[in-house]
Parts: structure tokens; C-alpha cells; sequence
């Protein structure tokens, strides 16, 4: 770490967070990448080489995990630390605690994807670690739940700020969804049952893959939202009374719609209706959030074509909204009848992983890492460049995904004139080699605009090291002469 | 004169009496956040808090020869606990 | 109360997050497990025999629930191309739920019975050898791994703590005769796992190599299950459509 000698002095716990910022990095263009290689394996199956550690079938949960829990998590981790010492005005509780959740978390996700890569797995989506994995897991995510409310309590500011809020809750939903959807009995080290089978399984499943968006991907990067936005903006965030219904009706909403993801399965019919009303509720706080964001630009919206960040966080916005827009369409029956099992389940995914959570946690980070290292950015049209590498990645992905999946979704359904099935599901397959082949060029495009900012980052540190060591020379003459 | 009772326990109407708890607790949010003016002023205050917290008190690494930062630094953080 | 009290006090932020984040998954989970409609009542689903079981650890090693679904939808399409819609009932011992979320290939919900022993280890080993199209990965080594059946038995054990009816005692084992009759209460009984497992792989010798057992012969032996345990001509059309 590239320490100056004044930083000893400093206000908040600043080494976490670097820790944390760093590994998010990392695990975004490894996670990323892997992403992009099982994109190319869909469309030149080749690539898979016979090697059955790199198979698509087990590369798949790598690509999630590496993206979700190590880039996503390390990225909440370092925020909301960052936060809830900044709003707080509080030095972070337990430093040593925070020290093992960071070696903790980074050592669960890399253990995982070695175990899934070994074949070690639970077979459920996006929660495949085995169980010695949930149990480590749960114990650092505990000890992250102790640090962050000590340092509610020892704030020096009345007032819990909202972001806080948001935090809070996504921290409290993860510890209740990972705890019970993980619940096994199991055989050996690497193997185990999971406690519920079937249709209750099912439910209990999704219940948690959806929360895990809603609370993961969501509540927790709208703590982000709340706070970097208006730092950035340099303005308060437009209502605060908007954020209280905002933040009260999502958790309480999101909790109802995982059933939206077994329409028409063998899940009784009135869990799949509730969750599919309540998905439709869920667009008016997700739209309120989204417009609160927006909306606190309003009277500098100057700023989006002085401020590259600024474009990063309004672009994430505005990808947020569309997709909480597309995810309630997708959760009414009649549209998901066609698009569930579709690839347009994985855009509509990627418009919320890729334009929300990535792109809102780039814009947080550049304007992160400067006041973490008490530097400037190395380069401020590499953050252009990396902004419209990631927009053209995003746009090139879901709107082939739209093509492969919608059209997949017709093929299947369509009948001749003599009402047999006019498309065997092979040639669906087929057809949709080239709408692949569009997604994995479009997640290239993403990881070289993250590629770019690996660089500007390393750049950035290298030159604050520099600094801060000529500072420290001249801090040594002053205290000579005096 | 009580048989209107009755329809609470039977699990068919479930649904349309959750739906009007809840959607009465949500307009009862709203009134309370949005209604009255007094309270949306001292609500909106609340808004600046993350501004509150810019630079001064970042120590550099020049006001640190002349050490006064640090004392800053002690008079501003006082805890305080819940509910004060 | 005022909003403020919530926002200064964090054990009162805590306990009501909680609270409000709790009722949407009480609601909509917790009532599956005591509502029986929930899983209809059919006949001839019963636990998976230990080959079987192995074979579908296999499937799950490998992430095959990552491209195929194992849950047919109730519509014209998917009748034609797969069969039945799928019931609850069929994945009651399936732990855990392999119903999937994407199709980047066919559902295999109904793949039992559908295609020879030979067929599934030829396209196992090169997909692309049987249907030129495909985009799925070659698995040549499941034919040249032998099985490791040796914990066979613990996995049953486990199974058997989760409520799927593997016998370990008598009075388990003849419920099991009661209920599902004499042949597959012996393949349920513990005891005898893995005698069953290899008499399972020679008299059937799904992956043609009758001198080994190897994961293919797990693998093809669970595929070759799938969705083939309820016989639908014993039921009316409609007689499933209540539960929904």
C-alpha cells in the first residue's frame, strides 16, 4: 500500500477499504473475462478442449461467483465501509475483524471457484459453494453485520444517513437468505444434500436467487448510489422523503417476487400469481430510486459532459430503470411463458450486472480511489474511453441476447399449417450461433473498457507513491530546519 | 351480527385483505412523509449529511509539521449514542 | 411515531428491517410445506436406486442443470416436443430441485426411454458425432472414469436425514415394500447399496463396457429414469390440473 507519512493521522480506517477496492478490481477482469471465454464457448463449443475443469457446465458458477460475490461483494465490502465511516463521521469498529472479513471473503471466493472448477458443487445457482464454504462464509458475513452497526453506534453524527439504511438491509437479507438456502446435510467435505426437494426446494431456491438480486445487486448498490451520487454531483440527493418510501417498499416488495421465476412450473398457482403481482408493484419503488438518483443532477445537468464519473453514475441510473422496467414485463406469465429458459433472462440479467452494478460501482470507484490515495486520477479521458468501451459492450450484449432469446422463444412456439412444430429445438440452436457470437464480442468490449481502467488505476497509485514520497523528503527538511 | 367475521377466516379472502393492509400501510407512509410541511423540512435537512463531511480535516502533509490537525480532529468526533 | 426515531436509533432500524423484509418470504415459502395439495399424490415415484443416484451426482458435478431444464410447461409446444407437463410429485426426492432456468438445450425432464443406451454415450462423448449442430461439450471422460461408488452408502445416509425413504431398519424397509413393493424396497435399502449399484451396471451395462463401471454407466442410467416413473395413461388429462 503507498502510505504517506501523514496518513498514520488519518480520520477513518482508509486501509480496508483500499484492500477491498483493489480486489474488486481484480476479481472484475478475471470474472469477466471467464465470462466472456463460456460466452465463446456457447458459440465455437471447441474452446471447452475436452478439459473438464474449463467446460461451460463448471465455468459457468466460476464466471457468476467471480462477478457477483468476488467483484460485486468486494465492491460492497469496500463501500460500505467506506460509508458508513464518512456519513457516520466514525472510525470503523473492530479493525482486526475487518481485517479477517477481507481475508475471508477473498480467500472463500477464490476456495470456490477452485472447488467448482474440482466439480465440487451444490447445484444450486448462485449458491453452489459447498457447505464448509456456507459455513465460512457466514461466519466473516457475521462478522461484517458486528463491525458495520458498531460503527453506527459510534457515530458522531445523530442521524443514521440513508445509504446506511440500504446497507443495512441488503447486510441483514443476505445473512437470512444464505443461512436458509443453504441449509444440508452433508456426506463428506465436498458433498452434501440440500435439506428440501422439489418444489418446496424450488421456491426456497428462488426465493433466495431473487433476493440475492434484490438485496445483492440492488439495495446494496443503491447505498452506493445514495452516497457517491450526490458527492460527485457536489449536491444532496433530490428527495429524502422519496428515499423513505424508496427504501421501505423495495426490501419489503422484493421479497415477495422470487416465485416470477417458476411461471408455469409445478409450483402451485397462487405463489406464482403473488409473486408475479408483487413484481409489478416493485417497479414503482425501483422507479423512484432510479428518478430520486437522476433527479439530483437537476440543475447541473452540465455536469454529464464535464464529468466523466458523472456519466458513469447517471448511464447506471438510467440502466437500472430499464431494466426494473423489464423485469416486471418479464415476470408477467404471458411474457415469460416465452421468455423464460430463453437467453433473454441472461440480457436482461446483464443490463442489470453489467449497466447498474458495474457501471455504477466504476463511477464510485474513480471518484473512490483519489480520496483514498489523497491523489488525482491518472488520466481523465481514459475514464471516457472506459465509459463508452463498457456503454457499446452493454448495448452490443443485450441486444443480441434480445435477438437470441426472443427469437429462440418464437422458433419454439411456432407451429405449420398442418399444426406439427415447425422448428426442431436443434435448429434453434443453430440459429442462434450468430446473436452468440455478437455477446461474447460485446463482452469483450467490456472487459477492455475494465482493462483500461486496471491501467488508469495502476497509474494513478504509482504516481500518488511518487508524490507522497517527495512530500515526505520535504516534511524531513521542514522538521530539520525547525 | 357478527357472521361478517367469518369471511376474515377463511383463507380465499386472504388475498384482497393483505392487499388492503398493505396498501392502507403504504398510503399511510405517504401521508406521514409527504403531508405535512413541517416535517418535510426538517426530513429534507437530513439530506446533507454525506456533504457534511468534505476535506478540512484531512490532515495533508503540511498542516501535519505544525501539528493542528490532529486537535481538530478530536474536538469534532464526539460520540454520540442512540436516540440522543 | 416519527421517522426520526427509526433513523437515530439503529437497534429499532434493525428490528424493523427485519420484520418488513420477513413477511414476503413467510408468506410464499413457508405455506409449501405444510399445504399437501402442494405435491399431488401419483403412483410409482420412488427414490432414485443407488446407480442412479450416483449418476445423477454426475449430472450435477458437471453443471448439466446450468443448459437443461428439468420442468416441462403446461403448454402445446412443449407437449410436442418433451411429453407431459412436469409435476411436483415427479421431483419430490429430488435433492436438490433440478428444474433449471435456461435452455440452451432441451428440457430432459422426459429424456428417459427416448434414446438408446448407446445413443446417450455416444453423444456424451461427442455430441457433435450424433447431431452435427450441437453446441454442447464433449464428456469423453465419464467413459473412461471409473464410478467411485465406494461412499455410496453415506450419500443414501444423508438422503435418508432429508426424508427420502432409504431403508436402513426393518420396519423401514418393509414400509417400503408396502408402499412401493418388494423389488425397488430392496435397491432402497442401505444395506444392500452397493451390491445393487454394481448388479445394476452389469445386467444393464449402460455404457457397453460390461467389464467396468464407470460414470457413464451412473449417468446413463439417471437419464434414462427421467420422467419415466408416472404412467400417465393410468390418469384423465385433467387430473393433475387442480394442483395448479
Amino acid at each position: 500500500m503507498a502510505q504517506s507519512p501523514a496518513l498514520p493521522a488519518e480520520q477513518y480506517n482508509y486501509d480496508i477499504v483500499r484492500k477491498f477496492t483493489i480486489m474488486a478490481i481484480v476479481w472484475a477482469v478475471l470474472g469477466m473475462s471467464v465470462g466472456v471465454y463460456i460466452a465463446s464457448e456457447l458459440a465455437w463449443p471447441f474452446l471447452n478442449f475436452d478439459i473438464p475443469q474449463i467446460t461451460f457446465g463448471r465455468l459457468r458458477p466460476v464466471h457468476t461467483t467471480l462477478v457477483i460475490f468476488g467483484f460485486g461483494g468486494s465492491a460492497l465490502f469496500a463501500t460500505a465501509y467506506y460509508v458508513v465511516q464518512r456519513t457516520c463521521q466514525a472510525r470503523l469498529a473492530f479493525p482486526w475483524l475487518a481485517e479477517f472479513t477481507f481475508w475471508g471473503w477473498t480467500g472463500g471466493v477464490a476456495l470456490g471457484v477452485i472447488t467448482y472448477m474440482m466439480g465440487i458443487t451444490q447445484g444450486r445457482e448462485y449458491a453452489e459453494f459447498e457447505w464448509p464454504l456456507d459455513l465460512a462464509i457466514a461466519v466473516v458475513w457475521v462478522s461484517y453485520i458486528v463491525i458495520y452497526v458498531e460503527t453506527i453506534r459510534r457515530r458522531s453524527q445523530p442521524h443514521i444517513y440513508v445509504a446506511n439504511w440500504f446497507y443495512l438491509a441488503f447486510l441483514l437479507a443476505v445473512a437470512l437468505l444464505h443461512i436458509f438456502n443453504n441449509l444440508a446435510v452433508p456426506v463428506s467435505l465436498t458433498k452434501s444434500y440440500s435439506l428440501f426437494s422439489g418444489v418446496q426446494d424450488a421456491m426456497t431456491q428462488w426465493w433466495y436467487g431473487h433476493n440475492a438480486v434484490g438485496f445483492f445487486l440492488t439495495a446494496a448498490f443503491l447505498g452506493m448510489m445514495y452516497y457517491f451520487v450526490p458527492k460527485q454531483a457536489g449536491r444532496p440527493v433530490y428527495s429524502y422523503r422519496l428515499s423513505i418510501i424508496h427504501f421501505w417498499a423495495l426490501i419489503f416488495l422484493y421479497m415477495w417476487a422470487g416465485g416470477h421465476h417458476l411461471h408455469w412450473t409445478a409450483l402451485p398457482d397462487w405463489v406464482s400469481t403473488l409473486a408475479a403481482t408483487f413484481s409489478i408493484l416493485l417497479l414503482m419503488p425501483s422507479w423512484g430510486g432510479m428518478i430520486n438518483g437522476i433527479m439530483t443532477l437537476s440543475g447541473a445537468w452540465d455536469k454529464l459532459r464535464s464529468d466523466p464519473i458523472m456519466l458513469f453514475l447517471i448511464t447506471s441510473l438510467s440502466f437500472y430503470g430499464m431494466s426494473t422496467f423489464e423485469g416486471p414485463l418479464m415476470s408477467l406469465k404471458s411474457v415469460n411463458a416465452l421468455s423464460h429458459y430463453t437467453d433473454w433472462t441472461i440480457g436482461h440479467v446483464h443490463s442489470g450486472a453489467l449497466g447498474w452494478v458495474a457501471l455504477v460501482t466504476f463511477g464510485s470507484f474513480y471518484h473512490l480511489i483519489p480520496r483514498l490515495w489523497d491523489t488525482k486520477m491518472y488520466s481523465q479521458t481514459l475514464i471516457y474511453v472506459h465509459f463508452w468501451l463498457a456503454t457499446i459492450g452493454i448495448v452490443l450484449y443485450i441486444s443480441s441476447m434480445w435477438v437470441a432469446g426472443i427469437g429462440q422463444g418464437l422458433m419454439l412456439r411456432s407451429f405449420d399449417d398442418y399444426g406439427n412444430l415447425a422448428y426442431t429445438f436443434i435448429e434453434t440452436v443453430e440459429f442462434m450461433h450468430t446473436p452468440y457470437a455478437w455477446r461474447a464480442l460485446g463482452g469483450a468490449f467490456f472487459v477492455s473498457g475494465a482493462l483500461v481502467m486496471v491501467y488508469n488505476v495502476v497509474m494513478t497509485l504509482w504516481a500518488a507513491r511518487r508524490e507522497q514520497a517527495g512530500e515526505a523528503k520535504l516534511v524531513a527538511k521542514q522538521l530539520a530546519k525547525a | 351480527m357478527f357472521d361478517w367475521l367469518s369471511w376474515f377466516t377463511s383463507m380465499e379472502n386472504s388475498k384482497p385483505l393483505a392487499l388492503v393492509l398493505f396498501f392502507g400501510a403504504f398510503c399511510g407512509v405517504l401521508i406521514y412523509v409527504f403531508a405535512d410541511k413541517r416535517r418535510a423540512q426538517r426530513l429534507e435537512s437530513y439530506k446533507y449529511i454525506p456533504l457534511d463531511d468534505e476535506e478540512p480535516q484531512r490532515p495533508g502533509p503540511h498542516d501535519y509539521a505544525h501539528d493542528n490537525s490532529r486537535a481538530r480532529i478530536e474536538t469534532q468526533s464526539r460520540k454520540v449514542m442512540d436516540n440522543e | 411515531m416519527k421517522h426520526e426515531q427509526i433513523e437515530t436509533n439503529s437497534a429499532l432500524m434493525l428490528v424493523l428491517i427485519l420484520a418488513v423484509i420477513s413477511i414476503g418470504g413467510l408468506v410464499e415459502v413457508v405455506p409449501l410445506f405444510y399445504i399437501n395439495e402442494t405435491v399431488e399424490k401419483v403412483d410409482g415415484v420412488r427414490p432414485y436406486t443407488p446407480l442412479e443416484l450416483r449418476g445423477r451426482d454426475v449430472y450435477i458435478r458437471e453443471g448439466c442443470y446450468l443448459c437443461h431444464s428439468q420442468m416441462i410447461r403446461p403448454f402445446r409446444d412443449e407437449w410436442l416436443r418433451y411429453g407431459h407437463y412436469s409435476l411436483a410429485a415427479e421431483s419430490q426426492y429430488d435433492h436438490p430441485f433440478q428444474w433449471g432456468s435456461k435452455r440452451t438445450g432441451p428440457d430432459l425432464a422426459r429424456v428417459g426411454g427416448k434414446y438408446s443406451n448407446q445413443w446417450h454415450v455416444q453423444h456424451l462423448t461427442a455430441p457433435r458425432s450424433v447431431v452435427p449442430q450441437s453446441i454442447m461439450p464433449n464428456y469423453p471422460w465419464l467413459i473412461q472414469t471409473d464410478l467411485d461408488y465406494s461412499d455410496v452408502a453415506d450419500r443414501m445416509r444423508a438422503l435418508r436425514m432429508t426424508g427420502v425413504p432409504y431403508s436402513l431398519t426393518q420396519a423401514e424397509y418393509d414400509a417400503n415394500v408396502k408402499k412401493f413393493g418388494q423389488t425397488v424396497a430392496d435397491q432402497l435399502d442401505i444395506s444392500q447399496a452397493q451390491d445393487n449399484l454394481l448388479k445394476q451396471a452389469r445386467d444393464k451395462d449402460f455404457d457397453g463396457i460390461s467389464s467396468r463401471v464407470t460414470e457413464m454407466d451412473a449417468l446413463v442410467a439417471y437419464l434414462q429414469v427421467l420422467g419415466t416413473m408416472v404412467d400417465f395413461s393410468k390418469y384423465n388429462e385433467d387430473e393433475f390440473v387442480k394442483f395448479r
